[in-house]
């Protein structure tokens, strides 16, 4: 009986972790004391915890009797208010009596689209069923959790696990889903019994039990339970809906559907389960990474491996099989392939023509082309199925109800799907999900889920390109507009405690026409020892939005209000965007004002941020602002206020830019919109002012003084924006370009190629020095938000600043609000929460605001586009002047300035033999037959709308002049129609 | 450890019963007082049982956890003990009052339990050399009113009789890596085989003669005890002296051979009980802290 040694005194073990389950509802409220039953269970399970050891978890449980079942009909319950209706009436040929539907997990995880349909109403969600879709979907809990939000919807949930007569607990031997299989028709059960048992006029009133598995049935059948309630096969249930046959194409296919679809040739390898691909990863011999598809040939891929820190490699893959399955998005396991079988990316342009050209890609000839890391995918790791938006390809068999679907997405396969409405569907933009991808079917299955409108129509492609986007669109949930104020809104004596009163100070807003969201206003005067005070006054957002709330989350979510042409997509409610926060003259708003004591020499004396009450005196367009400047006559304040501010904002531009800011350029054009149709009827460039510039110098100094305020006081925590500076092969084509008209340019540092744009002029040549900024603007890096905390490199490039954020906008960017947060902290107008100390969870919230902002970028060139080719549509054919931008294998892109339109002109067609064609790398030059393209050349194109493909139309460009027989084309000398024709709506 | 005071008087009369087998209580010399026990009674805990002996209560709590082997003896698994004296059981165990008995009971609990005649360590091995269920065996004495050894004991044998280790399952992927798998089951464990269990019993010698479970006044009549572990085969595993005075070899004799007998008696009962509260299930009634 040896001892073991010493004896350590161990801690006691005796206490583990209990957690009080928080699901249990309020009691009964309303005056008189409610005597509540309450019994006391626990549930208890063992976990693994991650250092490997196992933990018995003991949840409290408690259990009520004072749970109303939520029907109209019921007189039994105490309920206050009632969610389902007694005339619960469907037309379903299986159930011809009133009837309440309970739809098991399985049904809603994959059948939520059919849930989400207007037609199905009274439905009692369990919450057995609510906690485990929690548990195996997020995306699917949030809808479902919609859906009940929803009042036309009645969706009733029930909790039935606290429920004294509903609640069971789990048997030995009795798996999980066994359990919570008999949990749900244990409370099926109890509703029917209780429906039947309230004396009220019930009409037969039933409760339908949907699951869409047999095993399930088979046991209410079993146990005797189908005198009380009917339980049916949610396919069975929705088919017999009659009056509504369009909701079988939005079932989604369930496991047996997918095999008779399918041939028996098995296509692809067998995906590994999880457990072997996690100690695959872990050993090395797989990695994980990010699946995207190419754009342009689809049968190549790369897989991108998240490395340390920002950078990341990417591994190629190529062929259907070694794709094996994976969708864009997806996160896969790959292996990769001996190094002999790599291969080089192929740059041929294929595109999925359907199952004639089922194999691999031939081989092409690859003498140059370096081979690159090769792989294929062994496993999916998660699935990252959204609803594709796209248009159905409707099958050449009449009666056949089985259709691809071609996603708008180039990287995205076609689907097949089943729908019976094909011919109504045809032409008009739909979405549709996955449901899987079986290993015997070239194409991946899904679902129609609902139509967005015919293609070509101008809603229905702004929705496209919303959802492609991934831009969050929709209107603000109730649980949103709860935390706005309440209407209507006036300022409190308590909101004036820690604010200035600035009422009476000259403060104008300068914005372009139309802007209801102003979130900037300006004043300076002169102060009484001779110097200026400029005052930037931004709409005190914070205010409004406090942390953690819906409104706050759903707006660091969105992230950024995303404009598009015609069309504004919010990121605060409109109470807030355009009215309470906007500063618009003549009331009374909150502000978050920065305030600085200057010198005629525009040299800051003194700083200092205040929250504050104004009353902005003008709202005024750029035009109108920069009038006023100009008409010597007017001497009001408002004037005087903006020439002191112009004059000043000329001194803080020529500083800046003798820092070596850049002033680069991009068109941005500007349609005239048909005040009625909404169509445009006129597009140009946006036009500067130097009103423009004076509202953009003070709001460029009030980030920089903002950002370093914040910086000061939370070095690890700040928000700030920086600008990486390019690596310079970004500029090689720069460089080339400048070259190639005998202009240097330097690109050494920001200042050295500032002032070498500033020197670049060819004469003759105008427009040279715009197209030579364009062109450096195509070099820049992206600017990007960070935390302090997680990076040390601050500067922004563009500006020439050494620090910079985001402080003026906090109405359409959430950035800003994040920042007015901690300025507000620092100057102890407002109290900190956690998050916002957090330099992870900031980290985290830049990564999404990148996002965000990188997509609604996207978004925003997508509707443009869009609006031009509606312009060209309605224009017919045109024949502009253009320059030559970039010159590239086998095709010239042209820039034509009067639209800001940028085109490219192909030189070999699949239907033309193609003209000998020499591309030179060095020049870059084209030499087509005689005639040699270079960069800056000018050439005039016609443009027309290429219609051919509905679902990617563009804008085409031919050469006119110069004149290369067998490449340009006539000059059509059908010029703009005077009249246009009116567009099919 | 907790006393009481005594008068001379009183331990006279102590020690007369006692030599005509009349204890104060009404007891003989080899009886226990009332005890109870139920098992079960902290639902966070993967064994626990309640041990009331006259006013002497103790609570056993054992949790199991997945540690290393020791390396002498990789196949096995182990036992830790922990002593709690509160406050609670008696004010002298304020502050660091009750650790040094705290150590002395699980030192005493080491040697008696945690061996592979005791208890069947090998079920405990998971994977020999690299996993195995450590038991953490956690002692709370509420209550003092002697005897605790035999208290602990008897706690302790139920609560290893109500313990109940989650199944797991070693799984290894092609690379030998080794992955523990737990049952999703809460039903699916593992029970301890407690039959070899030793309970202690503790004789103190009062006089000439010896008692079993002594009450405090008893205790602070006797000079020493004498502690013996005892199977349900009568087998005497341990025994250890404790208390101040001396014992002839002769009375060492006498009183192992009482131990032996009370000890044997002691068991059958006690597993009759145990496993009479087992066969009652979810119908059992807790009584826990309350009754």
């Amino acid at each position: 009986y040896a001892n073991e040694g010493a004896v350590q005194s161990t801690p006691t073990h005796l206490l583990v972790i209990t957690i009080h389950s928080h699901a249990v509802p309020p009691p009964t409220r309303g005056g008189a004391v409610a005597v509540i039953a309450i019994m006391l269970k626990s549930k208890t399970f063992v976990k693994k915890t991650r250092s490997g050891g196992v933990m018995k978890i003991v949840r409290e449980h408690y259990l009520r009797d004072d749970i109303w079942c939520g029907s109209e009909a019921c007189t039994e319950c105490k309920q206050e208010s009632t969610v389902l209706q007694t005339d619960a009436c469907m037309e379903s040929s299986l159930c011809s009596y009133p009837h309440y539907l309970i739809p098991d997990t399985n049904v809603v995880l994959h059948q939520i689209d059919v849930l989400e349909d207007a037609v199905i109403r009274n439905v009692i969600i369990l919450q057995t069923v609510l906690q485990e879709v929690r548990h195996r979907s997020a995306p699917v809990y949030k809808r479902l959790k919609d859906i009940i939000h929803e009042k036309e919807k009645h969706f009733y949930t029930f909790t039935n696990e606290h429920h004294r007569e509903t609640f069971i607990e789990r048997e030995p031997g009795e798996s999980a889903n066994d359990r919570n299989d008999r949990a749900i028709r244990v409370a099926a059960k109890w509703y029917s019994q209780h429906l039947k048992t309230s004396e009220s006029d019930t009409d037969g009133l039933k409760v339908v039990l949907l699951t869409n598995d047999q095993g399930n049935k088979q046991k209410a059948e079993e146990s005797g339970l189908l005198y009380l309630f009917t339980c049916i096969l949610v396919e069975e249930y929705i088919k017999s809906l009659t009056a509504n046959p369009e909701l079988v194409d939005r079932l989604a296919l369930s496991n047996d559907d997918k095999n008779e679809i399918t041939s028996s040739k098995v296509l692809f390898p067998e995906h590994l389960p999880l457990s072997r691909i996690q100690a695959g990863i872990k050993s090395g011999s797989f990695v994980q990474g990010t699946f995207r598809a190419s754009r342009d040939n689809y049968l190549e891929a790369t897989v991108f491996i998240q490395g340390e820190g920002e950078d990341g490699t990417e591994i190629l893959i190529q062929g259907l099989q070694n794709l094996n399955r994976a969708v864009h998005q997806d996160v896969v396991a790959v292996q990769l392939l001996p190094r002999n079988q790599w291969v080089a990316p192929s740059s041929v342009v294929l595109q999925d023509e359907g199952a004639a050209k089922d194999d691999n890609v031939e081989e092409e000839e690859e003498e140059k082309a370096v081979n690159i890391t090769t792989g294929k995918v062994v496993g999916i790791i998660k699935r990252n199925w959204r609803p594709f938006c796209g248009m159905l390809n409707v099958s050449q068999i009449k009666e056949s109800t089985r259709h691809l679907f071609t996603p708008a997405d180039r990287r995205i396969p076609r689907i097949r799907i089943e729908t019976r409405q094909a011919s109504t569907l045809a032409g008009q933009r739909i979405m549709v999900s996955i449901d899987g991808w079986p290993k015997d079917s070239r194409y991946p299955n899904g679902h129609f889920v609902r139509s967005l409108g015919g293609a070509g129509e101008k809603d229905t492609e702004q929705e496209v390109l919303l959802l492609e986007h991934d831009v969050p669109h929709q209107a603000f949930s109730q649980a949103v507009l709860n935390f706005l104020p309440k209407m209507p809104w006036a300022i409190t004596p308590e909101d004036m405690v820690r604010r200035e009163d600035l009422r009476h100070l000259t403060v104008c807003s300068v914005d372009p026409p139309g802007c209801t969201d102003i979130d900037d206003a300006l004043h300076c005067r002169e102060l009484e020892n001779g110097n200026l005070e400029v005052g930037v006054h931004i709409a005190d957002v914070s205010h409004f939005i406090r942390p953690g709330n819906a409104l706050d989350k759903e707006a660091a979510n969105r992230g950024t209000t995303v404009y598009l042409c015609g069309k504004r997509i919010d990121m605060v409610p409109e109470l807030l965007s355009s009215n309470l926060c906007s500063l618009r003259s003549n009331v009374e708003r909150l502000a978050f004002s920065c305030i600085w004591e200057m010198n005629h020499e525009a040299e800051i004396l003194k700083t200092r941020f205040t929250k504050s009450v104004i009353n902005s005196k003008a709202s005024l367009t750029y035009a109108e602002a920069q009038m006023r400047i100009d008409d010597t006559n007017k001497n009001d304040d408002i004037t005087k206020s903006l020439r002191g501010l112009n004059k000043l904002a000329k001194i803080l531009k020529r500083q800046r830019i003798e820092k070596g800011a850049l002033t680069l350029s991009s068109l941005e054009v500007r349609f005239h919109m048909d005040s009625e149709t909404h169509d445009p009827i006129d597009l140009q460039t946006k036009e500067l002012m130097e009103t423009n510039s004076m509202v953009e110098e003070f709001m460029l100094l009030a980030n920089i003084s903002v950002a370093q305020k914040i910086y000061d006081e939370f070095q690890e925590c700040a928000l700030l924006r920086k600008h990486p500076a390019p690596p310079p092969s970004n500029y090689d084509i720069l460089l080339k370009a400048a070259k190639s008209k005998d202009v240097a340019i330097y690109t050494d540092t920001a200042k050295a190629l500032a002032d070498s744009l500033d020197v670049a002029k060819v004469d003759g040549f105008p427009y040279f020095n715009t197209l030579l900024r364009i062109l450096a603007t195509r070099c820049m890096m992206q600017a990007v938000y960070f935390c302090s905390g997680m990076d040390n490199d601050f500067h922004h490039y563009g500006l020439a600043s050494p620090i910079y954020t985001h402080f003026t906008s906090p109405i359409r960017r959430y950035a800003d609000i994040i920042v007015h947060r901690l300025l507000a902290v620092a100057i102890g107008a407002d109290s900190t929460y956690p998050d916002l100390m957090d330099k992870h969870k900031q980290s985290a919230l830049c990564n999404n605001l990148n996002y965000r902002h990188k997509m609604a970028q996207y978004a925003q060139r997508a509707s443009v586009a869009f609006h031009t080719q509606l312009f060209f549509k309605s224009r017919g054919i045109l024949n502009e002047e253009g320059f030559v931008l970039f010159v590239r294998k086998n095709a010239i892109i042209v820039l034509i300035p009067k639209f800001g339109l940028e085109g490219t002109v192909f030189f070999d067609s699949k239907d033309k033999v193609a003209p000998s064609i020499v591309f030179d790398e060095e020049g870059p030059t084209l030499t087509i037959q005689q005639h040699t393209f270079r960069i800056f050349d000018k050439v005039k194109v016609t443009i027309s709308l290429d219609a051919s493909n509905i679902q990617h139309q563009k804008i085409r460009m031919a050469l006119t002049d110069p004149v290369i027989p067998g490449v340009s084309v006539p000059v059509p000398d059908a010029e703009p129609q005077a009249k246009k024709p009116k567009l099919d709506r | 450890m907790a006393t009481v005071q005594v008068s001379e008087a009183e331990k006279v009369y102590i020690l007369h019963g006692i030599r005509d087998d009349l204890r104060v209580d009404g007891r003989g010399c080899e009886d226990y007082r009332h005890m109870e026990i139920e098992t079960d009674v902290v639902s966070n805990t993967d064994g626990s049982a309640k041990v009331t002996l006259g006013h002497t209560a103790v609570l056993v709590g054992i949790k199991a956890d997945i540690g290393k082997p020791r390396p002498l003896v990789p196949n096995e698994g182990y036992l830790e003990f922990f002593v709690d004296c509160s406050a609670n059981a008696t004010p002298e165990f304020e502050g660091r009052g009750g650790e040094e008995l705290g150590t002395e009971l699980s030192n005493t609990l080491y040697k008696v339990f945690n061996n592979k005649h005791s208890v069947d360590l090998k079920s405990l091995c998971i994977c020999p050399g690299e996993h195995c269920w450590v038991l953490y065996v956690d002692v709370l004495l509420l209550q003092c009113d002697g005897n605790l050894y035999d208290a602990i004991s008897i706690a302790i044998k139920a609560a290893l009789f109500n313990t109940k280790i989650p199944r797991v399952r070693i799984s290894t992927d092609e690379e030998g890596g080794k992955e523990i798998e737990l049952s999703d089951d809460p039903y699916d464990c593992m029970r301890l085989n407690v039959e070899n269990v030793p309970c202690i019993v503790t004789l103190c010698k009062v006089g000439h003669r010896h008692v079993v479970d002594a009450t405090l006044q008893e205790k602070a009549c006797s000079v020493a005890s004498l502690i013996i572990s005892v199977t349900h085969k009568g087998t005497v595993t341990c025994t250890r002296k404790v208390g101040g005075g001396s014992l002839d070899s002769e009375s060492i004799f006498e009183m192992t051979e009482a131990g032996k007998r009370v000890g044997k008696a002691l068991h059958a009962p006690l597993m009759n009980v145990l496993q009479q509260e087992e066969h009652l299930g979810k119908k059992k009634q807790k009584v826990g802290f309350l009754g």
